[in-house]
């Protein structure tokens, strides 16, 4: 469904990603795992044009554009049919959980305003917020803001959405809440891309591990034989850190 | 206090009063005003970098910002007619004014908007909303909220400079009260007659702006 093929990035003369290849299946829930600085976060910016690769192609609904040459117009007529999940949230301060998830339907794609009311408080309540609709982000935990941050990408009924570390920011005794509408999210066939250090939602949610390291992916295969048959060592390493 | 010098202050308060209703306050609301547009624009022209105006930008604020306001509004009402420009000195002080607040008041909307975390405009891009939408919607109403401090400090400045007009004949409060002084020989009441409706006018509006902020700051801090 959406191809990525031969993305790199330098940062001042440090190799960020190195010709980095990913294809999407619709459907797929997809988790990046990888140790810190691997290139995991760099990689799914890129894909959204939050950064912009050196190099890269991605193919999306039987196009090809270029990452580094890509018009503003394409890029944006893309983006409104992905959603983006960022690791502090990132509300918008100044406006309700509701209008933050609304913003999106009646500013860029021009969507009445009751009927953008009316979706806003669907994808809320499928988020377990239907009681906090008029609540500004700062009236709410991080947990909570999460879901409005995962309502806000869930709204405008994407092709894909991107979660970068969607758990990382929150207090252990949040997460719960987070991990759960997203395995509701996959249970619902919707296409996740995810780059995550949760290991249950791998193991459990995700049915296809990309595992990076060093700016490379170095393994990209269904979850099930990621967990039972790490193979390399530096996998090996990696997971038994994490489980130490 | 003797008699004559009772009546002589509050003959004048009314004398006073009235030129700083009728000039001072338009002169500072809209020099503020104007002057606000200018800083706005000149605020984005940088936060955009557009190339050739940005640099214009800095120039006009590096002039502004490091010569006195007082002798921009001689070379304005005194300076420029010898090149054939005559301007009245009412609207040569509206210029002055607007001209000095732009500079000043675009540094602030300029630290404000570069205040906004840099993930909101992520995630208003990640929504599908264009630069301008996101400048719009998200960064200036945030950026306003933050400036709207050191933007009140501004207004009540420049209520307190509008006297130096009466240099170019504006018969403000300042203005008035020095004719009064000149008539009377009076100038230690008088003058603290006159700092006192100064003194009026700033507190009514020191306490518009703890209203106003309030009601700003509803969606709560960061």
């Amino acid at each position: 469904m959406i191809d990525y093929e031969n993305i790199s990035k330098v940062y001042n003369d440090n190799r960020v990603l190195k010709d980095v290849s990913l294809h999407i299946n619709k459907g797929d829930v997809v988790a990046v795992l990888g140790p810190s600085g691997s290139g995991k976060t760099t990689m799914l910016r890129c894909m959204n044009f939050l950064e912009k690769a050196d190099v890269g192609t991605m193919t999306f609904d039987g196009k090809k554009y270029d990452l580094h040459g890509i018009s503003k117009k394409n890029m944006a007529a893309i983006r409104k049919k992905t959603g983006f999940v960022f690791q502090r949230y990132n509300l918008f301060l100044n406006k309700t959980a509701l209008q933050n998830v609304t913003e999106g339907l009646v500013i860029a794609r021009k969507m009445p305003k009751e009927q953008a009311v009316e979706k806003g408080k669907v994808a809320l309540d499928k988020v377990g917020l239907s009681d906090r609709y008029d609540f500004y982000p700062s009236q709410l935990s991080g947990g909570q803001q999460q879901r409005v941050g995962i309502a806000r990408a869930l709204v405008t009924d994407p092709e894909i959405i991107y979660f970068d570390e969607p758990t990382s920011a929150l207090d252990p005794e949040l997460i719960g809440e987070v991990l759960l509408v997203m395995r509701r999210l996959a249970k619902e066939g919707i296409t996740m891309v995810v780059v995550t250090h949760e290991m249950s939602f791998a193991r459990d949610v995700s049915n296809r591990v990309v595992f990076m390291e060093d700016g490379e992916i170095l393994k990209d295969v269904p979850s099930k034989e990621f967990f039972e048959n790490p193979g390399d060592d530096r996998i090996r390493n990696f997971l038994r850190t994490l489980t130490s | 206090m003797t008699e004559r010098l009772w009546n002589i202050l509050t003959d004048s308060f009314l004398k006073i009063l009235v030129p700083g209703l009728q000039m001072t306050i338009p002169l500072t609301i809209i020099s503020f005003a104007i002057g606000m547009v200018i800083a706005l624009v000149v605020a984005m022209i940088q936060v955009a970098e557009i190339p050739g105006l940005k640099q214009l930008c800095r120039f006009y604020v590096w002039i502004i910002r490091g010569t006195p306001l007082l002798v921009q509004l001689y070379v304005v009402f005194y300076g420029l007619p010898r090149l054939g420009v005559l301007i009245d000195p009412f609207p040569a002080a509206v210029i002055v004014f607007s001209i000095s607040v732009g500079a000043y008041d675009s540094e602030t909307m300029r630290a404000a908007i570069q205040s906004v975390s840099k993930g909101q405009i992520e995630a208003g891009y990640c929504v599908g909303m264009s630069y301008p939408q996101i400048m719009r919607r998200i960064v200036l109403p945030q950026a306003f909220r933050t400036a709207f401090p050191p933007l009140s400090n501004s207004l009540i400045g420049l209520v307190k400079d509008t006297s130096l007009a009466a240099n170019i004949t504006v018969l403000e409060m300042f203005m008035a009260t020095q004719r009064i002084v000149a008539r009377t020989y009076e100038p230690f009441a008088l003058y603290l007659e006159v700092a006192l409706i100064y003194l009026i006018f700033c507190t009514v509006l020191t306490k518009v702006q703890s209203v106003c902020e309030k009601r700003l700051g509803k969606y709560g801090k960061r």
